[in-house]
């Protein structure tokens, strides 16, 4: 905690960075939430622990914060990730911003903010990059942890196993929940377009009425404009209110991708994105 | 105030006669995500310490999303056509104060101009069986908003659990009495003073703040720094104010329901979300998240008060239990009230 | 007589230059295809945005076909490589929350392709009226539509 508070307070003092996004103790609560520091004494509130599990990365495109200069920022691996895809998408600049790299040892899952249970979050199993992939200071170290077994991509699996009817009605019933809150792409560090294809309303391409249909083509589109992009940060299934299992669509555009493709988001700088681009040995077997 | 006594055995059979005579139950459902319908008393499952699901009850009296007529276009021109009011018989079975109160505070949006026949119908079929409660965690402040976990403001009827297999139920209403009188064999009589003594022993939720101290504070500090705090991580979904038993804001949006038919759905809509406020012309008067997070403030403890005399709020704390970034109202309220103690 | 045969609803998303002018030849050469289908013409396979789709199946498609020039030949090179791509994602995602490729349907038709292009509808429709009415769809369709 010190060494990030001094490098937070440095930082700021030499004017390298603007201002850091990164995580503060809530009063009394057991978990900790985003915290914007543009001080000393503000650096000294910054924490990073198990509870982080916020990807910060979101703020990083909001116009309060783009474009206003060096923003530093309190990243985790997987939120690393996350920038590495925004600045491979052209959407904010290498140079403005400084990411605080934390070496992790995992978040806890977190269903909404009363919790008690402290058992390892989903994303987290099996994570490559408890050391973040990109920083420009690291923090803390890594030590062995004892991860449970990967229930997602069984979940996945078992609805691969069911026939097509089958497999609509599992998704019908979760899709019926959805009450279009729009909690899953505020806080998405990659749904950052300025007009959301479901804002847009000439013509209306997808009904913004919370009803199965228009919920349907929500969460699908929503999932495939997310192909390719999703880092799987798992944020938009944690606060989804409706508990609707988001990440087994998001995992399992990225398991397409890299099965198809061999491409995995949030990894490269400056390759070309997945849709942005194009194989002429790309499969074909499904066009007549 | 009247009241009877009924075994956990007697209340099933309660639940019964009520699927039998027509009623619709509505509980919590056993994932704690919102409420349910049940087909069957076995499914009747109530307890005054389970926690608040993470949507209310207000689903069922303010839909997610409802047609409120059709328009068809025919040879002759366009024929209007009123989409049907519900007739269901509603029965929230279990309700927490929290949740209880809030047909009642939100009728009062419902009516006050234009009589909105949507909601008037479903809360007029509805019976709202109260229960004391007995969950707490750090989000609950019903004791700070004019409520408290025994409080049976907003029920018809108000459960109390004696023991593990005995229920009192408190009549409270009209409505209430009217209700329960074809069961009245399943009930025996109680006494009021007993429950007063159970009320007694509740522990309640800590006082945080005096809600007249953030109501006038909010009046003289419209420009106040202070709201910057949330509003900067704010990320403007409509998370609080869909989970939430009071917020009631809708937008209209027509929709196609056929070649020639369309409907004009009343869908919900939040003041967090930035189009919320956008002009035709561009124009955004709450242009940024730190307006409108002082909008969702300010229309829950002040212009709610000034017009209605109710606080938009029944504390249940279920949008700070859900806010992606953690910004808890409760707590926000009560860094009000101390700022305003401290006079800045 | 025997039962009456079920007649899909089928929409086939085409591209202006290697599609439509194939089932323009195919129009012209009078050859005979079964007229369950819409064509919708549009540039390019690239111009297809995978939401169409979902807009048709809610318009009470039960079948869609998307059909435009086959790699190499696109009037403007790349769209239909980049739409390849597009709709391996598209298709695989369609057919894990349950609208297979039975439904689901995507070919390359060039301009000279007239017979090919009467193959294919053919094939679609004859797949699409095995699998029936969309009537999953169609329950989310029928959800607030007024009833006389
Ligand atoms: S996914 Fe990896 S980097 Fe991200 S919180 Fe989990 S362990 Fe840490
Ligand atoms: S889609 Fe969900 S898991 Fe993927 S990057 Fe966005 S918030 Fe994270
Ligand atoms: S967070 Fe959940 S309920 Fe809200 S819009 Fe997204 S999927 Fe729907
Ligand atoms: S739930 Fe939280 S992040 Fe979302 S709009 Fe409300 S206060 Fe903002
Ligand atoms: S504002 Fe929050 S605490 Fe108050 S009633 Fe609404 S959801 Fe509950």
């Amino acid at each position: 905690m010190n060494e990030l508070r001094e490098k937070a307070k440095e930082l700021l003092l030499n004017n390298t960075v603007k201002l850091i996004i990164g995580y503060a103790n809530g009063n009394g609560h057991n978990r900790t939430y985003p915290f914007i520091a543009r001080n000393a004494a503000d650096a000294n509130r910054l924490v990073f622990n198990e509870y982080c599990v916020n990807n910060l990365a979101v703020y990083l495109t909001r116009k309060e914060f783009k474009g206003k200069g060096i923003i530093g920022i309190v990243a985790k691996g997987c939120d690393v990730k996350a920038i590495i895809q925004l600045i491979q998408e052209n959407q904010i600049n290498k140079d403005e911003v400084y990411i605080i790299g934390m070496n992790c040892n995992g978040a806890v899952n977190q269903l909404d903010n009363s919790f008690e249970k402290t058992t390892l979050a989903q994303k987290c199993i099996n994570c490559t990059v408890r050391t973040p992939a990109l920083y420009h200071a690291l923090i803390g170290t890594t030590k062995d942890i004892e991860e449970p077994a990967d229930t997602l991509g069984e979940k996945i699996k078992e609805v691969e196993k069911l026939n097509a009817d089958s497999r609509w009605d599992f998704w019908e019933a979760q899709f019926e929940k959805c009450i279009k809150c729009y909690a899953c792409r505020q806080v998405c560090p990659l749904c950052y377009c300025e007009q959301c294809i479901v804002d847009k309303t000439v013509p209306r391409w997808i009904e913004s009425s919370a009803h199965t249909r228009g919920n349907f083509s929500w969460n699908i589109i929503r999932a495939f404009h997310l192909s390719g992009r999703c880092i799987g940060c798992g944020e938009c299934e944690r606060v989804c209110p409706m508990d609707i299992p988001l990440s087994m669509l998001n995992r399992k555009m990225s398991i397409i991708a890299k099965k198809e493709f061999d491409y995995s988001a949030g990894v490269s700088l400056d390759s070309p994105t997945l849709v942005g681009t194009y194989n002429m040995k790309d499969r074909q077997d499904f066009i007549k | 105030m009247d009241e009877k006594l009924i075994t956990l055995n007697n209340l099933k059979i309660f639940a019964e006669e009520l699927l039998k005579a027509n009623y619709t139950l509505i509980l919590q459902d056993k994932q704690g995500i919102r409420w349910e319908k049940i087909s069957n008393s076995d499914e009747l499952h109530i307890s005054s310490k389970l926690k608040p699901t993470k949507a209310s009850f207000k689903e069922f009296v303010f839909s997610k999303t409802e047609p409120i007529f059709y328009f068809n276009n025919k040879n002759d021109g366009v024929e209007l056509i009123d989409s049907n009011l519900s007739a269901e018989k509603m029965v929230f079975f279990g309700s927490k104060p929290c949740d209880a109160k809030s047909i009642n505070i939100m009728s009062k949006v419902f009516n006050w101009d234009y009589k909105d026949n949507f909601f008037n119908t479903k809360a007029e079929n509805s019976i709202v069986i109260g229960m004391l409660c007995e969950y707490r965690d750090e989000f609950c402040f019903c004791t700070s908003v004019n409520l408290s976990p025994v409080s049976s403001d907003g029920s018809d009827l108000f459960l109390i659990p004696t023991d593990e297999n005995n229920f009192a139920i408190r009549i409270v209403t009209e409505k209430g009495r009217e209700f329960i009188q074809p069961f009245l064999k399943l009930f025996a009589e109680g006494n009021p003073e007993t429950t007063d003594q159970i009320f007694k022993k509740i522990n309640l939720p800590e006082k945080g703040f005096e809600s007249e101290v953030i109501r006038s504070w909010i009046g003289n500090n419209f420009e106040h720094k202070y709201f910057e705090r949330a509003g900067e991580i704010c990320l403007g979904c409509g998370q609080c104010a869909f989970v939430c038993p009071v917020c009631h804001c809708f937008d209209i949006v027509d929709e196609e329901c056929g070649y020639s038919c369309g409907r004009r759905m009343k869908n919900w809509d939040a003041c967090q979300f930035s189009l919320f406020t956008l002009h035709g012309s561009g124009h955004n008067p709450r242009h940024n998240q730190t307006q409108r997070y002082r909008q969702r403030i300010s229309h829950k403890f002040k212009y709610y008060v000034d017009k209605f005399d109710e606080i938009l709020c029944t504390g249940c704390g279920r949008c700070s239990r859900g806010c992606p970034v953690g910004i808890d109202i409760g707590q926000i309220a009560k860094e009000v009230h101390s700022l305003a103690a401290n006079k800045v | 007589m025997s039962e009456e045969k079920f007649q899909p609803k089928i929409v086939a998303f085409v591209c202006n230059w290697c599609t439509y002018t194939g089932a323009d030849l195919a129009g012209t050469s009078r050859l005979k295809y079964q007229p369950n289908v819409r064509l919708i013409r549009l540039p390019c396979t690239g111009r297809i945005d995978p939401v169409f789709i979902i807009k048709a199946f809610e318009k009470g498609a039960d079948g869609v076909l998307v059909s435009g020039c086959h790699p190499g030949d696109c009037h403007y090179n790349l769209g239909n490589l980049h739409a390849r791509r597009r709709f391996i994602l598209f298709s695989e995602l369609m057919n894990y929350v349950g609208i297979d490729s039975s439904r689901l349907h995507f070919s390359w038709v060039s301009a000279s392709e007239g017979k090919k292009w009467v193959d294919v509808i053919n094939e679609v429709i004859d797949t699409v009226r095995e699998v029936g009415p969309f009537k999953k769809y169609q329950k989310i369709n029928k959800e607030f539509v007024l009833h006389e």
